[in-house]
């Protein structure tokens, strides 16, 4: 595949999350400040928040596996997680964790 | 004056993708071009946030230093450094940004303008941090929309 082509399906991936709300506007700034001083800025401040993300996520999923679920402890994890989230414009990533924060004060583990 | 555009199918849709990322450019980043040398300090423990932060500043050329927590932040600010804004997370490590820190920087006799930023806000948090000493708070992510119009004022 040539570097044309593959542009375009890299454009309508990242449309199609737009589209699906995975995505928000806060990536299409993002987006914006990438240039010619930060050619790479996209792909790295990706990475940044996946590895970051990831252990945030097992950390969380460390917590909910216990008996005795400490929701204080999840809590901070999750407000990380949401923070970083809404600021790369991860849109359903955010949402997901204001529905855990939620179920999390209502002491709900099955939730 | 005549305009010549690129012919060719493969070229134009590199093309339209790169003229679309200017216009999208343009478009979001509100075009405000300071007058003065702005300096800021953002304050946040989170990588990500920190960095887009920092990002988004110094696309206004605004100068900005990051720091991970509060201690480092207060240490800063004693030690002289002037800053026109100081942006600071709420949650921090070392020494908290609601409680702590703020409150230590303005209890220092620093005046500049502070916003603060959370990932999650109620009216409870709001309270809090501006009875702490921000001036402005914001839930994250720090947008343009929010931040011209500060950048605005303290160019004056």
């Amino acid at each position: 595949m040539d570097l044309a082509a593959l542009k375009t399906q890299l454009k309508n991936f990242v449309q199609s999350m737009f589209e699906e709300g995975v995505l928000d506007n806060q990536f299409s700034q993002i987006q914006a400040l990438q240039d010619s001083t930060n050619p790479n800025f996209v792909e790295e401040v990706i990475t940044l928040f996946c590895n970051d993300a990831e252990k945030i996520i097992n950390e969380i999923n460390r917590n909910l596996g216990y008996q005795n679920v400490d929701f204080s402890n999840l809590d901070s994890y999750v407000h990380q997680l949401k923070g970083s989230s809404s600021s790369i414009g991860a849109n359903r990533l955010k949402l997901a964790c204001a529905n855990l924060r939620q179920a999390s004060d209502e002491r709900n583990k099955e939730g | 004056m005549a305009l010549t555009l690129p012919s060719g199918d493969q070229s134009s849709d590199q093309d339209n993708w790169d003229n679309g990322r200017l216009a999208r450019k343009r478009q979001l980043l509100t075009e405000i071009v300071l007058r003065n040398r702005l300096t800021a300090l953002v304050v946040d423990a989170d990588t990500t946030c920190r960095v887009l932060e920092q990002l988004l500043l110094r696309s206004y050329g605004v100068q900005t230093q990051g720091v991970d927590n509060g201690r480092d932040a207060v240490t800063l600010i004693a030690s002289g450094v002037k800053f026109n804004l100081i942006i600071i997370d709420m949650i921090l490590p070392i020494l908290n940004g609601l409680e702590k820190a703020t409150r230590q920087i303005r209890d220092m006799g620093v005046h500049c303008k502070m916003l603060g930023v959370t990932a999650c806000s109620g009216e409870s948090e709001r309270q809090a941090f501006l009875a702490a000493g921000v001036d402005v708070f914001i839930e994250k992510p720090l947008d343009p929309e929010h931040l011209v119009p500060i950048l605005r004022e303290l160019d004056g």
